[in-house]
């Protein structure tokens, strides 16, 4: 069981002349095998979250559990896999030799075989392709493979679709909800996008900039599998709506 | 397709050498050039004798040379890593180069005669000194230039710093090293050749010196020659090396200029 837990998380940075709050008074929990979407007005702190949970920055306050552990411990078990907003796939290595890295790195028999992996992304024939041979949308498949690679008990995705296109884009969501549902990994996706973040998640996130908040927490019930036909349904357009008007709201009304 | 890469990388060199050979030879017809400057046929003209002395000098001076340069790309790199891991070291070791390359060589080489003799290991120690500056700071700047992005992966996928050296910094570095591999092999025969100078029985450096005193001005043209042309080749083969491994990459933009 791998739940994130944030209890009155708070992140500053400290900048020469002044101090910035990027997180303040965060708790929540993100059960299980959930899918999350974060979503809010850029600078509000999403990618800030996202690297606490993965231990890359220490929070300033508050304490962050990942199944019951400490991120560092998650961490250094390779428990967590994480997708940037730029593809960071290294340019000298063939897609199969960065899909593969973290296997290396962990030293440890593949949990996945990272020729599957690229497979399932789609890539299939481009194992020794260079990340500089392949389009944009390509290479953030690779980096979701390199993140798949171990398994990750939880996978943080920071805007990784917000340079493709919207027919490719649509293609890697229902790609991503099946591995997700497949591997039943913990996943929290960034986007700027209302109708990625309620076609993708149960709970959707809007965050409220300086400080960053949690400002809403709208809850998705439309049933699984997610199919694209559904983002015509009114049910659908509906949620959205509810989201949007929680995104442009000052954030004195809290949507059902 | 290495023949056609061949073609590109040597034909407008060569080009380039044939018109100032062709010019110097008519200009020496003219009576335009000094008598310390031979026509390139009067050189030519005495490579068949001269080829078994030649081959002679310029094997230890070859010897020397890449024995300097690796010694002082090793060194480098082993500084430029203490760097990276210890960053503030980083300016201590960079200032310390930087003194290391001030030193006036033409001066200080009759002094390290003393300590260390007139054997190759003076020739040696002299051309590492000359190579070494560009050397580290390729290093310390190729090391510098990985990209903060890639610093989070490794850190996320809980990589030991021994893979981040190996599996980051050192190839993210490959561009930075082979610019300045390029900039350093020159001035490793440069200052093998400075060493020499200071009295040596064998080496091109004591060719010329040899040659000038005994007024064969073909033969020391011989050995300067083939001094450019061997900086020419290792600046080459270097290249060569460098589109095979890092073919990945546009070389950097710094460091270009080189000294
Ligand atoms: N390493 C850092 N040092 C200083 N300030 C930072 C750093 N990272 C983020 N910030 C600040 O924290 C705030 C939130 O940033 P970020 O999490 O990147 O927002 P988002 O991803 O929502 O656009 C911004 O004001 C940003 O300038
Ligand atoms: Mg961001």
């Amino acid at each position: 069981m791998t739940e994130i837990v944030l209890s009155d998380v708070s992140k500053r940075f400290r900048l020469p002349d002044r101090e910035v709050t990027a997180l303040d008074g965060i708790t929540e929990t993100f059960r299980s095998g959930s899918f999350t979407a974060l979503i809010g007005p850029s600078g509000c702190g999403k990618s800030t979250l996202l690297r606490l949970i993965a231990d890359v920055l220490p929070p300033s306050t508050g304490e962050i559990r990942i199944g019951n552990h400490d991120p560092a411990i998650a961490r250094r078990s390779h428990e967590i896999g994480f997708v940037f907003q730029d593809a960071s796939l290294l340019p000298w290595r063939t897609v199969l030799d960065n899909v593969s890295l973290p296997i290396e790195v962990a030293g440890k028999a593949p949990a996945r075989d990272p020729r599957a992996l690229i497979t399932m992304v789609g890539l299939a024939g481009f194992e020794q392709a260079r990340p500089s041979q392949l389009s944009g949308g390509m290479q953030q498949r690779v980096a979701i493979a390199r993140a798949l690679a171990l398994e990750p008990k939880v996978l943080l995705m920071d805007e990784p679709f917000g340079a493709l296109d919207e027919i490719t884009r649509q293609r890697m969501n229902l790609e991503l909800l099946d591995i997700w549902k497949a591997s039943g990994t913990t996943a929290v996706l960034v986007t700027h996008s209302i109708s990625e973040a309620v076609f993708m998640a149960d709970t959707v996130l809007v965050l409220s900039a300086n400080p960053g908040r949690i400002a809403h927490r709208i809850h998705i019930d439309l049933p699984r599998p997610r199919r694209l036909e559904m983002m015509r349904l009114p049910a659908f357009n509906a949620v959205e709506n509810d989201v949007r008007a929680a995104l442009f709201d000052d954030g004195t009304r809290v949507p059902a | 397709m290495t023949g056609r890469l061949l073609d590109g990388a040597l034909l407008p060199p060569a080009l380039v050498l044939l018109a100032v050979a062709v010019g110097a030879e008519l200009a020496k017809a003219a009576g335009l050039l000094p008598v310390t400057v031979p026509a390139p046929s009067q050189v030519l003209a005495i490579l068949p004798d001269a080829l078994d002395d030649l081959l002679h000098h310029a094997g230890r001076t070859v010897r020397s040379a890449v024995t300097g340069y690796a010694i002082a790309a090793g060194l480098a790199l082993v500084m430029a890593a203490v760097a990276l891991a210890l960053r503030m070291l980083e300016r201590p070791i960079v200032s310390l180069a930087v003194l290391v390359d001030c030193i006036p060589l033409i001066a200080i080489a009759p002094i390290f005669v003393i300590f260390i003799g007139q054997g190759p290991r003076l020739h040696v120690t002299v051309a590492a000194i000359s190579a070494f500056f560009p050397l580290l700071i390729g290093c310390v700047q190729g090391f510098r230039s990985t990209d903060r992005n890639m610093d989070e992966l490794f850190h996320v996928i809980a990589a030991s710093r021994w893979q981040r050296l190996c599996k980051l910094a050192l190839p993210s570095a490959l561009p930075y090293l082979f610019a300045a591999l390029k900039i350093a092999a020159p001035l490793a025969l440069l200052g093998t050749l400075i060493a020499e100078w200071m009295g040596t029985d064998r080496g091109l450096g004591a060719m010329i010196v040899y040659a000038l005193f005994s007024f064969n001005v073909p033969l020391a043209w011989l050995a300067i020659v083939t001094v450019c042309a061997l900086s020419a080749l290792a600046y080459g083969l270097i290249a060569l090396a460098e589109q095979r491994v890092v073919g990945w990459s546009r070389p950097p933009d710094t460091l270009a200029g080189g000294r």
